[in-house]
């Protein structure tokens, strides 16, 4: 009969622990009387409350406690033979003659204790008497818990080693097959529930089921405690035994169940040298049951095993462990050929784990369990599966966190081919794993295979993978992740320019691919990458010849000049523009003339061409001004060209100040303060003077438009701000005159700094709205009253000037 | 009628999946210890005899699965505990940290009369491992944290060298002596000297 519903069962319950309670009453009154008849009387009127077959397995396991911590006193009783002068084994006939079987059975467990206590006879006999007799309960909750009853009452009875229950005819064996014969009955009656009551209630047995299997799996607990199982009789007896009765149940719940236990009660060298019978077992199994979970949990035990202890490495050497979990994953796959994928590669990413700990440099264990993976999942599209595509993820990652050095992952060949199975999304954040790992490692790759390998593996992030619309992308991520390339270029590097110089073209093929929002990001790096290499060669005194291709900066340049052409594509002619003026100063150091010329050629053509911008006009005419200025190899004639061009750039700014600024510092490409720079005096002073026309153009402007303006405020305030600029124009031209007439350029006389000295003051003192007290100009003047106080050479030079 | 007089005392040992629960049963009860980890399954008890104050007294001392998966049944056998033993490994802070839930867990299952002043006693094992170089729990920590649970008396022991177990339960014998926990005392509304009370059982004749 099955209860309705909770309330019931909990009615029940209570009913019966009613019962129980009063009877026990009865029975502690026999027992204070010494009363032997009366105490069976009422035992057994207890015990027949555990008949009811109407609680669920939980509630039951509170009755039973009930009558369980009883019987515990009629033990005690029984035990003194005073009180009921009765012999032990009289005793042992008389409860058998209670009416009902279950009781009749409790008191004989209970009694049977007592009598292998009073070891009148050996241990074995009872044991396997009572073994027998509880067989006189077919019901599946009765008899399970009448069983665990007859377990925990001879729990400390059990003949092993050291017990005081071995010897004679006694040994651990019989107590080995006392647990042994009690598990499997009682595993039989458990799977028996699965086939027992109408298909409706099939899933509220399933639940009881489960909650009865400890009773089952505490069987197999006792035998691990047993003294005396050594590893012999474990592999000879224990486990033939257990996984026999565990195949042969073929009901999926027990099975799993029960290689839960094995796994789990039984110490971790005895699985190793197990492993085999262990794991034969588990393709003998029901298909329904979850292998993959039983083979993770036994691989993560012994994993940490491993991990625990290295003393116990060679023992893994020796059974072969590796390749016996690897055959036995295998076949486990192959004959569950409906095993979800997730499931399968959860269990190569225990087996890597597994590796990794116990095998770590084993790198073709790696690479094999990598390419079982391959293999399972070829054929196959790209994993959609989100649980799926995490566990190749962890099975790619474990690898990257174990050698801390990512060139070890480099050469696992079946690595890239496992990455191509993730969907772009998740290979991206794969291929930042594999960046970040680098970058955190700090590891030098180096070798243009392993650069090819490496870019190879990061190709998500190098280039547009099939099927990834631009519109997906996430602006800051997208960012990120060039970011981390132009990090990772950097960390490429070989001593040898030869190697180098082929890593670098390798680097260059695969960015080249990436389009123009990647460009951006790569070729910056990449320059500087090869700008190195340059410098490098420089310092080892100009070409290495090598075997074939020679590496010369010539031929590295030319690749640059190539490779930032592709820039000025994207758009973004002002990078360009900046990396082609690195190259120059690059080529310059290296003597290289017409190749710092065709550099500067390219500048002036984007100038000319791409940079319309009139601020970023203003910033690339100022560093095409500072790098010409450095530029020392440059003959006359190209000199000159470039030069001549830069001056005109400047004049034809849009703002008149920006003019003024650029033209007097292309007066600094006219004098240079090295020993064999140019000192051209007269065109230092053309490119002044021309400032200065510029700077009181722009002055006569301002204070012509602040003449006609009206009273309107704001705009007189923006006219001063133009006029006291232009004012400012002068002073700071006024330094450039004061820094060529203390180099020494014949050209830049003390009259022309007077008069400017002049022009400023007057203008300060005429104009109001300029404040009286100047401090740049001040400054200045201070400066010139140092000079003249110094003495000497220069003071002399400066005495003529008044201020 | 009186209570009886109580001879045996039931204790409970729980604590985190292997910081030595069975171990240091093992050690008290038959002086064995293995360094191998095995799992329990369920609950197990062994009993050992103590003589205190001239009394012999039956302790029966329960093993508990610390890995939730192995406790399929519940805890029905919480019901009577007499002292319950909290055990950690002093080089695992989890196994610590989670002291509270075990105690809170069993105050709630076992429904003591007086939670109040429920004796416990909490083990700090495994103290032999790596010479105390790995260990993460202080004595300190974990005296104070007994002291703020009403100043539960505290050990440090090691299952494997014996060290300290002895004294561990006998001051958990102690305290389960004086526990509060009386039985409770069963009186029946009617008392028929002459009742043959017939079974209720609806089940099978088996």
């Amino acid at each position: 009969m099955i209860p309705d519903g909770i309330e019931d069962d909990d009615k029940w319950l209570a009913e019966g622990i009613a019962a129980i309670q009063l009877q026990a009453f009865y029975l502690h009154r026999a027992l204070d009387a010494n009363n032997l008849r009366e105490a069976l009387k009422y035992s057994a009127q207890m015990l027949s409350e555990l008949r009811t077959s109407k609680l669920s397995p939980h509630k039951y396991y509170e009755l039973y406690m009930r009558a369980f911590d009883e019987l515990k006193s009629l033990e005690m009783f029984f035990k003194d033979e005073s009180r009921h002068g009765v012999s032990i084994v009289d005793l042992y006939e008389l409860v058998q003659h209670a009416g009902n079987i279950l009781p009749r059975l409790y008191l004989l467990c209970t009694v049977g204790s007592v009598y292998i206590n009073s070891k009148e006879v050996p241990a074995k006999d009872v044991l396997k008497d009572l073994v027998e007799m509880c067989r006189g309960v077919q019901h599946p909750i009765r008899g399970l818990f009448l069983r665990s009853y007859l377990s925990q009452v001879s729990r400390d009875k059990l003949p092993d080693i050291g017990s005081h229950y071995e010897g004679g005819d006694d040994t651990v064996m019989d107590a080995v097959d006392f647990v042994l014969q009690n598990f499997t009955e009682m595993n039989k009656l458990w799977v028996r529930m699965e086939h027992q009551g109408p298909h409706q209630i099939k899933e509220k047995l399933e639940k009881e089921r489960n909650e009865l299997r400890d009773l089952v799996g505490k069987n197999l607990h006792v035998l691990s405690q047993v003294e005396g199982v050594d590893l012999e009789m474990y592999k000879d007896t224990v486990l033939p035994r257990v996984l026999e009765q565990v195949v042969d149940c073929k009901d999926d719940l027990a099975q799993y169940y029960l290689m839960e236990c094995i796994i789990q009660v039984f110490p971790d060298d005895y699985h190793l040298q197990t492993l085999e019978t262990l794991l034969n077992a588990c393709p003998q199994l029901q298909p329904t049951v979850d292998t993959k979970t039983v083979l993770s949990q036994l691989m993560g035990r012994l994993s940490n095993y491993a991990a625990s202890n290295v003393d116990v490495l060679p023992e893994f050497l020796q059974v072969e462990a590796f390749t016996k979990l690897s055959s036995a994953i295998g076949r486990v796959i192959e004959a569950q050929a409906d095993m979800p994928i997730v499931g399968a590669i959860t269990l190569y990413v225990s087996l890597l784990t597994f590796t990794l700990r116990v095998h770590p440099d084993r790198l073709d264990y790696v690479d094999q369990v990598l390419g079982a993976c391959v293999k399972k999942l070829s054929g196959k599209p790209k994993l959609q599966d989100n649980r799926a595509t995490k566990q190749v993820v962890a099975l790619l990652s474990a690898p990257l966190e174990k050698y801390n050095d990512t060139v070890t992952a480099l050469t696992l060949s079946n690595y890239p081919r496992v990455m191509d199975y993730l969907d772009n999304g998740t290979n991206k954040v794969m291929a930042m794993v594999i960046i970040e790992s680098i970058m955190k490692n700090n590891s030098c790759i180096s070798t243009a295979d392993k650069v090819e390998v490496l870019f190879e593996l990061i190709k998500g992030l190098i280039k547009d993978l099939d099927g990834t619309s631009v519109d997906e992308l996430d602006k800051e991520d997208f960012e990120d992740e060039q970011n981390a390339v132009a990090r990772l270029i950097h960390m490429l590097y070989n001593d040898d320019p030869e190697e180098m110089l082929k890593m670098i073209c390798t680097v260059r093929k695969h960015i080249m691919s990436g389009g123009p929002r990647r460009l951006r990001f790569t070729i910056p790096p990449f320059v500087f990458s090869a700008l190195r290499l340059v410098r490098q060669l420089q310092g080892q005194g100009g070409d290495v010849v090598g075997e074939e291709v020679p590496t010369t900066p010539k031929k590295i340049f030319q690749l640059l000049n190539q490779t930032i052409e592709a820039l000025s594509y994207v758009p973004s002619p002002e990078l360009a523009l900046r990396l082609y003026l690195q190259c120059a100063e690059a080529a310059n150091d290296s003597d290289l003339e017409p190749i710092a010329y065709e550099f500067f050629t390219q500048a002036f053509v984007l100038y000319e061409e791409e940079i319309a911008d009139s601020k970023a006009q203003v910033t690339a005419i100022h560093l095409i001004i500072g790098t010409l200025q450095r530029m020392h190899v440059f003959g006359v004639e190209n000199r000159d060209t470039l030069t001549h061009k830069a001056t005109g750039y400047s004049a034809k700014l849009l703002k008149k100040p920006d003019q003024c600024r650029a033209v007097y510092a292309c007066s600094h490409l006219f004098w240079v303060d090295d020993q064999d720079g140019i000192k051209d005096g007269e065109r230092v002073l053309l490119c002044l003077k021309r400032a200065l026309r510029i700077a009181n153009a722009a002055q006569q402007m301002a204070s012509v438009a602040r003449g006609s303006s009206g009273p309107v405020t704001l705009f007189v305030e923006i006219l001063n701000k133009s006029v006291q600029l232009s004012l400012h124009l002068i002073e700071v031209t006024l330094i450039r005159y004061l820094y060529f007439f203390e180099k020494g350029n014949p050209n830049i006389v003390n009259a022309a700094i007077q008069g400017l000295v002049e022009l400023i003051t007057n203008e300060l003192q005429s104009d109001s709205t300029t404040p009286t007290s100047d401090p740049f100009f001040s400054s200045t003047l201070r400066y010139i009253q140092f000079q003249k106080q110094k003495g000497g050479a220069m003071g002399e030079k400066f005495a003529s000037i008044k201020v | 009628m009186p209570s009886r007089r109580r001879t045996l005392l039931k204790v409970i040992i729980l604590g985190d999946s292997g910081v030595g629960k069975t171990s240091l049963m093992n050690q008290y009860v038959n002086k064995k210890f293995s360094n191998q980890y095995k799992a329990t399954i369920g609950a197990d008890f062994l009993t050992k005899e103590v003589q205190f104050e001239d009394r012999l007294f039956t302790l029966q001392i329960w093993d508990t699965a610390g890995q939730e998966r192995f406790q399929s049944l519940g805890v029905a056998f919480y019901r009577g505990a007499d002292c319950c033993v909290l055990v950690y490994d002093v080089n695992s802070m989890k196994s610590f940290d989670n002291l509270n839930n075990w105690r809170e867990e069993f105050l709630i299952q076992a429904s003591p009369s007086d939670p109040e002043n429920f004796p416990f006693v909490v083990i700090g094992n495994k103290i032999d491992v790596d010479g105390g170089n790995s260990r993460v729990v202080s004595e300190k920590k974990a005296r104070a944290w007994c002291a703020s649970k009403g100043n539960i008396p505290y050990f440090e022991t090691s299952a494997k060298e014996g060290i300290n177990v002895e004294e561990a339960f006998q001051c958990i014998a102690k305290n389960a002596l004086k526990s509060g926990e009386e039985e409770e005392i069963y009186l029946p509304d009617t008392i028929d000297v002459a009742s043959n009370s017939q079974s209720r059982s609806s089940g099978c004749e088996c």
